[in-house]
């Protein structure tokens, strides 16, 4: 007893789900998201001086454990978004980062390395007070992945901190190392006791990086051994697509107009493409391509995200698991292919040489660290169905390659043609309907609908209703990693791919994979880069009526 | 004629395009694009009278890659039908079409370009013409995350005869790589004698039908008049600058928050201090500080003054009041009374002693919690250079089970810092880097949020509450 009566905000001054009036924004459904979210039990208490802030809860003081620190991933996107995050004051002060590492390396030096990944990739030039106040809260502890002793040390390390810096005992693992270290490291945490979360304060998280698995029997394996130490609640596996502004307005576009919902069936919707283009070649990665190809780059986790997120029902809030839940559902109702769909439904295609952007391209084989006889796909076309109540029989074509013509992610989503055709005089008949969603770059949505070309006579031509993300919004959007970071430090799990759907999408793409690895590419290279792909991508769609969208 | 001369302006950028790209070549078209638009108002005064001079303006310079806004349209007019009709041109005359793709075309090839973005129109009003500049100026820069039309409205003279002029122009910019180009519009107005009066009759038709009005008022708004109420009548969305008020603002304060349960009201002063409201919420962030903000005793608010005869009047007391405002709607306390001037006499001996001027005196009040709770308030000057009215500190005083804890929250340019102390120990100290804001990021933020700021509103209203004579005097 004896508590002080705690003051209430002043009545209607909290932001409730029910102000209907808001206009969906992004900020509004990251705002119900934050409501919707649960609170850990650590924060019993709310501070009503948060209301209505930017952020309306700051993280618990925590400790994130960065592995694979000197690697590309932590230099370029991990730490640059924790200085960023850090120097808009969204992560507490108590935070700390350690890096934990083979190479032995020095606090000073370490701090030293950081700051040049943030001074070349942060998006916000590095000024001299933010930094030097974030690396003081940088330490660096050499530990030997593969050894026990060295997680021993690191537990002893991070209890001391915990001790120093207040740290309360939380602690986000988040490995940027390769996939290749996964294992060894996740039963090294749970050999030093580090997954263990104590009751009443502290809660452990690990973060894992794509890919999860080469397979489907890969990914179960690594879910295994995860699940060996952590509990699935504890687990976030990052796809940075999920963080992307654009593919979170997805949800507002489909879930926050009433106009687009009530025909977003079968019985309205054409088709569907969903494209990830780009223009780039390996940029130095070709060892790591070669081991990757099209479909386990992009195919298994960015085009799998989006067709769930386009085709899934309305979850029923906006709680992770409600949210995972109905996207698990539309990879569910998904077949998986046999050897015969596959041949008919999926194209694989390698770019030759070619002409881009005015200049000259070598083709993949050409590409260092490339075998000059690889069989690597760089481009992959799948026409996929959804057997559920809203999209039987609604074609979902995917489609992703490298040195394309330009660099573009996009949702098209073709509606039926009239069902009669009116204007007999016209020219030519309306175009159906369309609406594109852009994800990258040039955010935005675009709707294609009919107009009588203005004159005497009845002449109908498609013209396009055009919403630029930039023309409307401050293009200052933060990175995905920021997001994604700051949902992880925060507890929130939506944008996550849970375990039961990565295996699930590893599902629908293996046997994909094992038809080509029988039988040898025919005839790769088949595409000239600069070019849209190869001829037999085009006879996919042809075979329907349908051709792709020129982007 | 002047869509002649567009044509022809058309005509020389074609070549210049489908030569090496980028190049501005000796054919570029007089009125070459500059980043930092000119005095809109010279040329408006500049313009030939009695006609509409139109001009398109094209070149390739900056075209397609991203970079500061560009000049694409310039023309005057002397009548509000004239403007009307030159918005009109900007987007439907073949010329300026043809001058748009073929700077375009040349650049991205089959790619769609300049979009006029849809968002809301905004108004400016500015008392005085160089005000009108720096407004029109300020907002050309913000093309890309802008209102699809701007007007700046200069009254003046409003004695003198009835007199209308206006500069219409189209400013683009590509805000990203490969992103298309987007254009927004900007009428720049000026209206002598009864026409100055009536602004809301020049505003009305020039506005982009089913979009929102955001009216950006810098300086002291005159409410109570005609102008002010018929303009304010327009508006979706009220856009002011509370610390930009002469005197001590707060009668326009309790205005202002009559104004806001109408219109939606954004107060520069009031977001300025979103860095102040996240360092001292960031205090209680820490389970063991928590529970002390349900036992505040007192709030203290030190706000700088230049001090001397005269400055007891003429320091503006907005800030300072917001600060006490935010925190009794977050914490739902009531006023007490009236926030009222100290009784203490200016000190002649604090002068004499010091050397320095004296800082006249602050304001004190107290606020009434649950359960008979009171805490005391406390605004305080403190002779500072820096400018009148800004604030200097935030303290926190609370009692909770014989503890105390005191939190102080300081702000300079870059960084705001919070420190707080149990019983006299530290037990807290970060800086937050959170640099002051701009006007034009602050104009840009209250455009872009189009929702209405329930924290910010109550703010408003505990403070205009706070202030308001009641029963005491």
């Amino acid at each position: 007893m004896g508590d002080d009566p705690r003051s209430k905000p002043a009545s209607g001054a909290r932001p409730s789900r029910a102000a209907s009036d808001r206009p969906l924004t992004a900020r509004a459904a990251r705002l119900a998201r934050l409501e919707g979210r649960r609170r850990p039990a650590s924060r019993a208490q709310d501070n009503p001086l948060r209301h209505g802030l930017r952020l309306e809860r700051l993280p618990d003081p925590a400790i994130f454990v960065l592995f694979g620190a000197t690697g590309d991933l932590a230099h370029r996107k991990v730490v640059p978004a924790l200085y960023q995050l850090w120097r808009t004051n969204l992560l507490p002060p108590e935070f700390v980062l350690v890096g934990a590492g083979r190479r032995p390396l020095e606090d000073a030096a370490f701090r030293a390395a950081m700051r040049r990944s943030v001074a070349d990739h942060s998006r916000t030039p590095l000024t001299e007070a933010a930094w030097s106040s974030f690396e003081q809260r940088i330490h660096y502890q050499r530990t030997d992945l593969a050894d026990p002793a060295g997680y021993e040390a690191l537990a002893g390390a991070l209890d001391e901190l915990d001790r120093t810096q207040g740290t309360a005992a939380n602690r986000l693992f988040y490995l940027a190392t390769p996939p290749s270290a996964f294992a060894a490291i996740i039963a090294g945490l749970g050999g030093a006791g580090l997954d263990h979360e104590i009751h009443g304060g502290g809660w452990r998280r690990i973060v894992i990086e794509k890919p999860f698995g080469r397979d489907t029997m890969s990914a179960i394996r690594l879910n295994r051994e995860v699940g060996k130490v952590f509990r699935e609640s504890q687990v976030y596996r990052i796809d940075h697509y999920l963080g992307k502004e654009t593919v979170r307005n997805l949800l507002v576009f489909r879930f926050g107009n009433g106009i687009f919902e009530p025909i977003w069936d079968r019985r309205y919707v054409d088709h569907v493409q969903i494209t990830v283009a780009e223009s780039i070649g390996l940029e130095g990665r070709g060892a790591f391509y070669e081991e990757t190809g099209a479909v386990r780059d992009i195919l298994q986790n960015h085009l799998m995200q989006l067709l769930a997120l386009v085709a899934m029902e309305p979850p029923a809030t906006w709680a992770a698991d409600a949210l995972r839940d109905e996207k698990v559902k539309v990879l569910r109702a998904i077949e998986p292919m046999g050897r015969p769909e596959v041949a008919a439904r999926v194209v694989r295609g390698q770019y030759g040489p070619g002409w881009l952007a005015g200049a000259p391209v070598p083709g993949y084989r050409q590409e260092p660290e490339v075998h000059p006889e690889s069989e690597t796909e760089t481009y992959v076309a799948a026409h996929f169905e959804i057997d559920d109540w809203r999209w039987t029989g609604v074609p979902f074509y995917l489609r992703a390659g490298k040195r394309l013509p330009r660099r573009a992610t996009e949702i098209a989503v073709r509606f039926r043609s009239v069902p009669h055709a009116l204007f007999k005089n016209a020219e030519i008949d309306p175009e159906p309907n369309m609406l594109a969603l852009r994800i990258q770059p040039d955010e935005g949505i675009l709707l294609r609908f009919a107009a009588k070309v203005p004159g005497l006579g009845l002449d109908v031509r498609p013209v396009n209703m055009d919403f630029t993300y930039g023309s409307s919004f401050s293009v200052d959007s933060p990175d995905a990693y920021e997001t994604l970071i700051l949902d992880a430090l925060l507890g929130d799990a939506s944008l996550f791919t849970r375990a039961d759907e990565a295996e699930r999408a590893w599902e629908l793409v293996t046997p994909i994979l094992e038809a080509w690895a029988e039988s040898p590419p025919p005839d790769f290279p088949n595409y000239e880069a600069g070019s849209w792909g190869p001829a037999e991508a085009d006879a996919l769609l042809e075979r329907e009526g349908n051709r792709w969208r020129r982007i | 004629m002047a869509a002649d001369l567009a044509a022809e302006q058309a005509a020389a950028a074609e070549p210049a395009g489908s030569s090496e790209a980028g190049t501005s070549e000796a054919g570029t078209p007089a009125g070459a694009p500059t980043a930092a638009p000119p005095t809109v108002a010279e040329q408006a005064a500049a313009a030939p009278a009695g006609s509409a001079g139109v001009r398109a303006i094209a070149s390739l310079e900056g075209s397609g890659a991203p970079g500061p806004p560009i000049l694409r349209w310039d023309g005057a007019a002397r009548t509000v039908a004239e403007v009307e009709a030159e918005l009109a041109r900007i987007w439907v005359s073949p010329e300026a079409r043809a001058v748009v793709a073929a700077v375009a075309n040349e650049e991205q090839p089959g790619r769609i370009v300049a979009a006029r973005s849809s968002v809301l129109n905004l108004v400016a009003v500015a008392r005085r013409p160089e005000i009108g500049q720096r407004v029109a100026a300020e907002i050309a820069t913000l093309t890309g995350r802008h209102p699809s039309r701007t007007m700046v409205l200069v009254p003046s003279d409003p004695d003198g005869p009835a007199w209308f002029r206006a500069r219409v122009r189209a400013y683009c910019m590509v805000s990203r790589e490969g992103s298309a180009e987007t254009c927004s519009e900007l009428v720049y107005a000026e209206a002598g004698g009864e026409t100055g009066r009536h602004l809301a009759a020049v505003v009305a038709p020039l506005l982009v039908h089913d979009l929102p009005v955001a009216v950006w008022w810098p300086g002291d708004v005159p409410f109570g008049t005609r102008l002010a109420d018929d303009l304010v009548g327009l508006a979706d969305r009220l856009i002011v600058d509370g610390s930009s008020w002469s005197g001590d603002g707060l009668d326009r304060l309790r205005v202002l928050a009559g104004v806001a349960r109408t219109v939606q009201v954004t107060d520069f002063a009031i977001a300025r201090q979103a860095r102040w409201r996240e360092a001292i919420a960031s205090a209680f962030d820490r389970p063991d500080m928590l529970p002390y903000l349900g036992s505040l005793r007192r709030i203290s608010v030190a706000f700088a003054t230049l001090g001397g005869p005269g400055a007891e009047v003429a320091t503006n007391l907005v800030r300072p009041v917001y600060h006490v405002g935010w925190l009794a709607s977050r914490l739902g306390l009531r006023p007490a009374g009236r926030l009222r001037r100290e009784t203490r006499k200016p000190s002649a001996r604090h002068a004499s002693r010091s050397g320095a001027p004296d800082p006249g005196r602050g304001l004190r009040g107290t606020l009434a919690g649950d359960r008979g709770r009171a805490v005391d308030i406390v605004v305080r000057p403190v002779v500072s250079p820096v400018p009148p009215g800004s604030t200097l500190r935030v303290e926190l005083l609370a009692e909770r089970r014989g503890r105390e804890l005191r939190v102080e929250v300081t702000g300079e340019a870059e960084v705001v810092r919070v420190r707080a102390w149990h019983d006299g120990i530290e037990t807290l100290d970060r800086p937050y880097f959170a640099p002051r804001q701009t006007e034009i990021g602050l104009l840009a933020e209250a455009i872009e949020s189009g929702a209405s700021d329930p924290v910010a509103h109550a703010a408003l209203e505990v403070a205009a509450a706070f202030v308001t004579p009641g029963e005491q005097r």
